[in-house]
């Protein structure tokens, strides 16, 4: 009985952790803010799998990353970066964009 | 698959809504504040000036009924809080507010202040689940609009999103520390909501809010308060935001018919603190 407990809490465990650890072996990719643009202002990301991306902030202007389809938003002093960690994403393009500058070409992340 | 599983969610929000009641004291909701709060806090350096008003079109002339928990009755009661957000750190909020009342036939009056914080734990998608924080006192103009004179407000944040939708949960834990009933426990309610990410200027959702009373002695559910709210949100241009809707009272002791609308406009006015640590989890 003790086994099957523990087999059991094992599993349980192996299912909480699993979306940590398949984000955490996913490599990052990098957008970078400079010059009041994003680079690349289009990227293709895998679809069905979790991923991370980096975002630099390679400025002298405070910004905010934001993604409305994404549910993400942060603002980034100079020279800050910060990580983003997305789900598994459908097939399908991804908007962001700099939610304190409107003059700032938006992106878009393409998942495929 | 997506849509099946927010399906169930909504579901489940409402069952909890409305089935998972933990009860004589007054059920009482805060009727300045129709809004359902998300993991996300405000960002680092950010100020964020938010004015959440709702009025009773259709309630109860006789007080204390419905969202009126002082001596005047809810019906034609415009409930109106000013906010004033600003993001401390990456993961930590701090909020003041300032609340006013204009029941049916007089003016504007004062009714209270809010005092808080607010955050979240880890970063976003690290957790299954995506958790938070919320730490409140609210003072109140006693007894024209509430009879207990401070209470603190404690509640949980739970969000998951799930492709487009999200489904938010705010359980609420409240505690009267001065004035009527603060010899007794706390009090137990909920702003739940389930949201769809359609377009960025304009998006649905549902939203439920309730108290129940005492956890340790309910009050009957004909006098408990209950609320169905259908939404409508969104972001417009120069960092506004908005979230309208009607609101329908279930039970008998709830306001029939309100209508909440919330405004909001964000502004970058400098950081107090550098950058949270991407490996830390509280601040």
């Amino acid at each position: 009985m003790r086994t099957r407990n523990l087999s059991l809490l094992v599993a349980l465990c192996a299912i909480v952790t699993c979306p940590i650890l398949a984000q955490a072996d996913s490599t990052p990719i990098t957008i970078r803010f400079h010059d009041h643009r994003w680079e690349p202002l289009s990227l293709t990301v895998p679809a069905g799998q979790p991923l991370t991306i980096r975002v630099l902030n390679d400025s002298q202007e405070t910004i905010e990353f934001e993604s409305f389809k994404l549910n993400r938003e942060q603002a980034m002093t100079p020279g800050q970066t910060i990580q983003v960690r997305l789900p598994a994403l459908s097939p399908g393009s991804y908007d962001f964009y700099d939610d304190f500058h409107q003059d700032v070409p938006q992106g878009s992340i393409i998942a495929k | 698959m997506h849509r099946v599983y927010f399906c169930l969610g909504v579901c489940l929000i409402a069952l909890l809504s409305l089935a998972v009641l933990p009860p004589r004291v007054f059920a009482q909701i805060d009727p300045w504040e129709f809004e359902v709060y998300p993991y996300a806090t405000e960002s680092r350096g950010v100020l964020e000036i938010e004015s959440d008003n709702a009025v009773v079109a259709n309630g109860h002339n006789s007080a204390p009924n419905g969202t009126a928990a002082g001596t005047y009755p809810s019906q034609g009661m415009w409930y109106s809080g000013e906010e004033f957000t600003y993001g401390l750190t990456d993961r930590i909020e701090t909020a003041a507010y300032i609340t006013f009342a204009q029941p049916r036939g007089h003016g504007f009056w004062w009714a209270g202040d809010k005092f808080r914080f607010r955050g979240r734990l880890f970063d976003e998608g690290v957790l299954p689940v995506d958790v938070g924080w919320y730490a409140e006192l609210e003072w109140h103009k006693t007894p024209q609009f509430d009879d207990a004179d401070l209470e603190l407000e404690l509640k949980p944040i739970i969000e998951k999103d799930l492709g487009p939708f999200s489904l938010v949960l705010n359980p609420v834990f409240e505690k009267p520390l001065y004035g009527a009933g603060h010899d007794q426990g706390f009090e137990f309610g909920y702003r739940n909501g389930a949201y769809y990410r359609w377009l960025r200027y304009l998006s649905p959702g549902v939203e439920f809010y309730g108290g129940v009373g005492l956890i340790d002695d309910t009050d009957p559910l004909s006098e408990q308060q209950h609320y169905i709210f259908p939404v409508a949100w969104g972001e417009l241009p120069h960092g506004l935001e908005y979230s309208v809707g009607p609101g329908f009272g279930l039970t008998r002791g709830s306001d029939h018919v309100l209508v909440k609308f919330n405004i909001e406009l964000e502004h970058f006015i400098g950081a107090l603190f550098g950058p949270s640590s991407e490996t830390g989890w509280f601040f």
